[in-house]
């Protein structure tokens, strides 16, 4: 089966190959060795995982850009590039050109590390997720608890890059983002272990297999809302974008950062919402599996599972951008009196239903079949 | 954490202008505030007694920038008691028609402004674009969109052009239908509740105590307008209501403002129809020649002239949008005014502001300063 | 159209040679007292004749003397009234209106900045509109808008 570490392996071992071809014996035989190939396959790896991912990002973020546009009786962004698709290529090159600023009293350290601290552990994310068959960096056992743990690093760094540019704003959006932040961690990994039940796996790529025959949402529809608030907490987007409250703490976490250090935060906040739609699409969605009444054709051409795969995406995307443009925001205590008293309960009764699920072998709609809830 | 000054302002998304409210949190608790103003003092009525009667107007549109045709027709009343001048009635047809699209553009303008602050993006865009709309009618007669110098002592400066009647009633239907949207799109909302209700209460004594009047006062459940209480104008020929709320807070307030703009179009389409059917002049034929010849540009040399006319004193009061207004003239006979004196509503408003900030999260600063409608032209004048 | 019991309430309190009601069109009537009286007077407008609501307190300088001048409103009479005090311009002194009327507060700060006149026992006496330490009263005549200025320009040597 074609994988990306095989295509990225072939890209680099080809040409050295050739290369070698023409070159004196104990040079060649340097040069194709097998770990200088592997390891420079792995860089290769990287490199289009990076690009792919990057890419991603910013079409979700110029997708948002369209779509909050039409939602509000605009167009969004339409002039650089067909239908302003390099727009925000254009307004990434403008940011990095800009001069980043610290203030007087900020921590040097602090001030520059958390930026590129949370952008990186945004990234790695990406190598853990398997977008389709063959995508994932290597089949991880724990790939999911491994997911979860990366992901759960950023109100850390937030709180580090607020504390440390000492500004009252930053201080009052960091202190907010850890606490909702932590706040929503718990509905989260609870509405995951009810997938967990379901499927008798952490191993992301076990668990979209065990949804070939139906998706998890449907068992756990209680767990997938769980999951969605959550996920919309967690990544600071509206009704719960408070930590950067634009209207009443500036910009929150974020306020003294400029340039290219605010072009991280801000990058990196959409990566975390594209990881977010990947973990919610992995989990309840089915992943790149699509349901049998689907015909062969749709689901056998080349890189047909990561074709299924980002539609999925962009389509639970496009929910949270519909819920971006019609709700407002709640408040700090609102908030987390709904985390702690509503999503809690909520995904604890939602293991009750899994666990009902795999004991009862049966489903409400689907019927008791062979295979549900057998790992 | 101990307690805090922290500054909203002078620029914050927040304060929709330039000032400044300094407030004291403990964690996310308001335990004081306190309100500095100033930054866009522009002496207004200092240089109302350089310029001449007419070329004041101009100062006016400058007072509230989204609210123009109001403080002109409050400067424009107290200027004519002063200067003993008749209008014509279908100058006060006019005026009444203008002071009431400027009101639903105001209160647009605060409907994008609000919404945006409890962190609604898509009406704020749709309330930018209705007010866009009434901003074209208005460039149609007056030419300007936000400042129009647009009435004259004596009169309006010009009349409708053709057709315009007909396009100010679609644009009426077109609002009334909108207004629908825009109910739902905050109403409908729990978020919006969650957000809005029981915040900002300011009850009707306290109001009146303080000094808060407009909607802050309706919504506490006084039927006061100046509209109906001491019609100005040709109010006291038109149908309308005062809507009035008991509950207060920033919710109530929201309700009185949608309900006046519906009340508004009301106004607007009795106005319309009466200045279809009764053409005729705009202007006072019979001015003194230092108040200019109605179409004459603003500076025009008749105004150099030594006149000796009778001194008065003019006081005038309107409901403008954001509540009462008052302007004292005092005409000692010279070409310019001796002193004038503009009462800003908002000025009053933001001058209780201890009264429903404190106490409330930090989170509702913005909901509940939102809901009081700030200008700041009108109250640093 | 004179509040006729206004007029008899107020002479009933101090006769009329220290206060005395004058026509004011479209008002209730423009009272002239004695600036000593204006707590009291005060007090009689909102306990008595129910002018719950301070409107608005202006400073007028008429060059010999300054005026102090209110509008209240009340919502029984839907009627304003004004009441005017004069002050010399040497002693610009006047008790201040906050304890009976809490809204007159930014009005006189913003008289005290621009007219120059005092409010004894006001509760916040600051600047308003202007900076702070500001030591001009710009809404007096005395102030100029059209002082003639010189202006050194200096020129660059490249």
């Amino acid at each position: 089966m074609l994988s990306l570490y095989s295509v990225a392996y072939d890209l680099i071992s080809i040409p050295l190959t050739a290369i070698a071809a023409h070159l004196p014996a104990p040079l060649s035989a340097w040069l194709v060795n097998t770990t200088l190939l592997n390891v420079l396959g792995a860089l290769v790896f990287c490199a289009i995982l990076l690009g792919a991912s990057m890419i991603n990002t910013i079409m979700l973020i110029w997708f948002e850009r369209k779509m909050l546009g039409r939602f509000m009786d605009r167009r969004g962004a339409m002039h650089v590039g067909f239908a302003g698709l390099l727009q925000n290529f254009a307004d990434g090159l403008k940011l990095f050109r800009k001069n980043t600023r610290r203030p007087k009293d900020a921590d040097f350290v602090g001030f520059y590390a958390a930026p590129t601290a949370y952008m990186v552990s945004s990234l790695v994310m990406f190598a853990i997720l398997p977008v389709s068959t063959g995508w994932s960096a290597g089949a991880l056992p724990l790939s999911l608890l491994l997911a979860l743990v990366v992901f759960s690093f950023a109100p850390l760094f937030i709180f580090l890059s607020a504390w440390s540019s000492a500004n009252k704003y930053s201080l009052l959006g960091g202190m907010r983002s850890a606490a909702q932040m932590i706040a929503y961690e718990v509905p989260i990994l609870l509405a995951v272990v009810a997938v967990v039940v379901l499927s008798g796996s952490f191993d992301l790529t076990t668990i979209v297999y065990e949804q070939q025959n139906y998706w998890f949402w449907a068992p756990l529809f209680l767990a997938l809302i769980v999951f969605v608030a959550g996920m919309l907490a967690e990544m600071e987007r509206i009704p719960f974008d408070l930590p950067e409250a634009e209207a009443e703490l500036v910009e929150g976490w974020n306020t003294e950062f400029g340039g290219m250090l605010f072009a991280f935060f801000m990058l990196a906040d959409y990566v975390r919402a594209l990881v977010g739609c990947f973990l919610i699409v992995l989990l309840f969605l089915g992943g790149w599996t699509m349901p049998g009444w689907v015909p062969a054709s749709a689901t056998s051409f080349p890189l047909a599972g990561i074709f299924w795969f980002m539609l999925k995406t962009y389509l639970v995307f496009g929910v949270f951008i519909w819920i971006r443009a019609s709700l407002p925001r709640v408040r700090t205590d609102q908030l987390l009196r709904v985390g702690w008293m509503r999503m809690v309960p909520l995904s604890l009764l939602s293991i009750v239903l899994a666990v009902a699920v795999v004991l009862t072998k049966c489903l409400p709609v689907i019927g008791c079949v062979p295979g549900i809830g057998g790992g | 954490m101990s307690e805090m000054w922290i500054n909203m302002g002078p620029q914050h998304p927040m304060t929709h202008g330039l000032w400044n409210l300094r407030v004291k949190i403990d964690g996310e608790i308001v335990v004081d505030v306190d309100a500095e103003m100033g930054y866009l003092h522009r002496g207004i009525e200092k240089i109302s007694e350089d310029r001449h009667y007419n070329e004041v107007i101009t100062l006016m549109d400058r007072c509230c920038y989204v609210a123009g045709m109001a403080w002109e027709h409050l400067y424009i009343l107290a200027a004519e008691e002063a200067l003993h001048v008749t209008v014509p009635e279908r100058a006060l047809y006019i005026r009444v028609m203008s002071e009431e699209f400027q009101r639903v553009a105001s209160h647009l303008m605060w409907y994008a402004a609000f919404v945006q602050d409890i962190g609604l993006l898509t009406p704020f865009l749709y309330g930018m674009r209705d007010r866009d709309l009434i901003l074209d009618l208005f460039q149609s007669y007056t030419g300007g969109r936000m400042t129009y110098e647009y009435m004259r002592v004596g009169g309006v400066r010009n009349d409708m052009p053709p057709g315009f009647t007909d396009r100010a009633r679609k644009l009426c239907t077109w609002l009334i239908d909108r207004f629908k949207e825009y109910d739902t799109l905050c109403l409908a909302s729990t978020i919006f509740h969650k957000r809005c209700d029981n915040i900002g209460v300011l009850k009707a004594a306290a109001c009146r105590k303080h000094g808060v009047t407009g909607p802050m006062l309706r919504s506490a459940g006084v039927k006061a307008d100046i509209r109906k209480d001491r019609p100005y104008a040709a109010y006291d020929r038109v149908e309308f209501d005062v809507p009035v709320q008991q509950d207060a807070d920033v919710t109530a307030r929201y309700l009185i403002r949608m309900e006046e703009m519906r009340q508004s179009i009301r106004i607007i389409r009795q106005t319309l129809d009466w200045l279809d059917a009764h053409p005729g002049p705009v202007i006072a034929p019979q001015l003194p020649r230092w108040l200019g010849a109605p179409y004459a540009p603003i500076g025009n040399e008749g105004y150099l002239l030594k006149r000796n006319y009778p001194h008065g004193l003019g006081f005038s009061a309107i409901e403008e949008p954001h509540g009462e207004a008052l302007a004292y003239l005092v005409n000692d006979g010279g070409e310019h005014p001796y002193r004038v004196k503009f009462k800003s509503p908002v000025f009053a408003n933001i001058s209780a502001v201890r009264e429903y900030v404190v106490g409330y999260h930090v989170a509702d600063i913005p909901p509940i300063m939102g809901s009081v409608d700030i200008c700041v032209g009108e109250v640093d004048r | 159209m004179v509040g006729e019991d206004i007029g008899e309430r107020l002479a009933g309190h101090w006769g009329t040679d220290r206060l005395h009601i004058e026509p004011f069109p479209g008002t209730a009537g423009k009272v002239r007292f004695d600036p000593a009286l204006v707590l009291d007077v005060l007090r009689v407008m909102r306990d008595e004749l129910q002018f719950a609501h301070l409107a608005m307190v202006a400073g007028i300088d008429w060059e010999k003397h300054r005026e102090v001048l209110y509008a209240l409103w009340s919502d029984e009479r839907k009627q304003y009234i004004l009441l005017s005090a004069d002050i010399p311009a040497e002693a610009a002194h006047i008790e201040s209106a906050s304890s009976i009327y809490p809204s007159a507060n930014w009005h006189e700060r913003e008289a005290w900045e621009l007219v120059g006149i005092t409010f004894d026992h006001h509760p916040d006496l600051r600047h308003l509109l202007t900076p702070d330490g500001y030591k001009f009263h710009p809404l007096l005549r005395s102030f100029k808008l059209h002082e003639p200025e010189t202006l050194e320009v200096k020129r660059r040597d490249v």
